[in-house]
């Protein structure tokens, strides 16, 4: 990392549609210099990708939850937890999940429109194979997560 | 407001790549450019679209820790805690649930050391009764794709 790419990752992380021509200016080097530093970002894995910030209100999402999950450990249902993993991050309105080390094995954060639909997305959840329990955190749409690392 | 297929189409490909050539979406959408940009800057003037961002990597970022906390803290003090936890190092976000806890925070850290001192910091806090720690392990997978955006459209 040196001082061309951490500029590329301030302007991109405030718009992602900047110009490679507009940050070329600002460091004094080419657009070439720019977008081959830009591609390099992306090859190592540091950029993973770039999404547009919506606003949740406005498209009647009214909050957000976070669904810790523990996996079952009866070993004649032979469970994958990666299955598992799969399945979450593939159902509508999931927008995060990852596995964890602590009080729960896997967990997924959601965006919801209202108390009903957090139930149902509860009972998807619930219905797929191999999960003993779900804890359900919810909040509130209004609070912004760091759009660097996750989005909305 | 009015939205429709094309506005559906702008906002789905700019969630993929947020960098996608305008003229690659007005093909698509079998439009001008200059509609396409018309339309992007009315979502962002609805406040619909709150603007563009890249996704990093954490990890690779040299933040080799990354976990959540879920906080049992006295109710009434639970919105002062909140606001002190915001100015921790190395916490990405902070919001008050409705749960078994009242409060949930994300950090980023380097390494575990880290970490449990942030955790401990956390835990000296006054009306703090209990927190429960998960390491994220793996990758974290994220799709923005997920959200539901076609019951906006209406009469269409």
């Amino acid at each position: 990392m040196d001082k061309v790419d951490s500029k590329i990752l301030e302007e991109l992380t405030k718009d992602a549609r900047t110009s490679f021509r507009k940050i070329a200016k600002m460091v004094d080097k080419s657009p070439d210099t720019i977008i081959n530093h830009y591609e390099k970002l992306q090859e190592k894995g540091l950029i993973r990708g770039s999404t547009v910030i919506i606003n949740l209100r406005s498209i009647n999402y009214e909050g957000l939850a976070a669904f810790q999950i523990d996996v079952s450990t009866d070993k004649s249902k032979k469970i994958d937890i990666n299955k598992i993993l799969e399945t979450l991050i593939k159902m509508p309105n999931i927008i995060m999940a990852t596995k964890t080390v602590g009080d729960h094995d896997l967990l997924a954060i959601g965006v919801i429109h209202d108390f009903d639909h957090m139930m149902k997305i509860n009972e998807e959840i619930s219905e797929i194979k191999g999960i003993r329990d779900i804890q359900t955190a919810l909040w509130a749409s209004g609070e912004e997560i760091c759009s660097k690392y996750f989005i909305v | 407001m009015k939205f429709d297929q094309k506005d559906l189409k702008i906002i789905r490909s700019l969630q993929r790549d947020a960098r996608t050539n305008f003229a690659d979406i007005a093909k698509e959408c079998n439009v001008s450019i200059d509609t396409v940009i018309k339309r992007f800057n009315r979502l962002k003037k609805n406040g619909i679209v709150k603007g563009t961002t890249i996704l990093l990597n954490p990890r690779l970022l040299d933040y080799e820790c990354i976990a959540s906390f879920e906080v049992d803290v006295d109710p009434g003090e639970l919105a002062s805690f909140a606001v002190q936890v915001r100015k921790q190092k190395g916490i990405i976000f902070c919001t008050p649930t409705v749960g078994i806890h009242n409060l949930f925070a994300v950090a980023v850290q380097h390494d575990m050391k880290e970490l449990s001192t942030l955790k401990e910091n956390l835990k000296a806090f006054p009306h703090v009764r209990d927190i429960q720690t998960s390491i994220w392990v793996d990758d974290i997978l994220l799709c923005p794709e997920n959200f539901e955006l076609t019951n906006l459209i209406k009469g269409d």
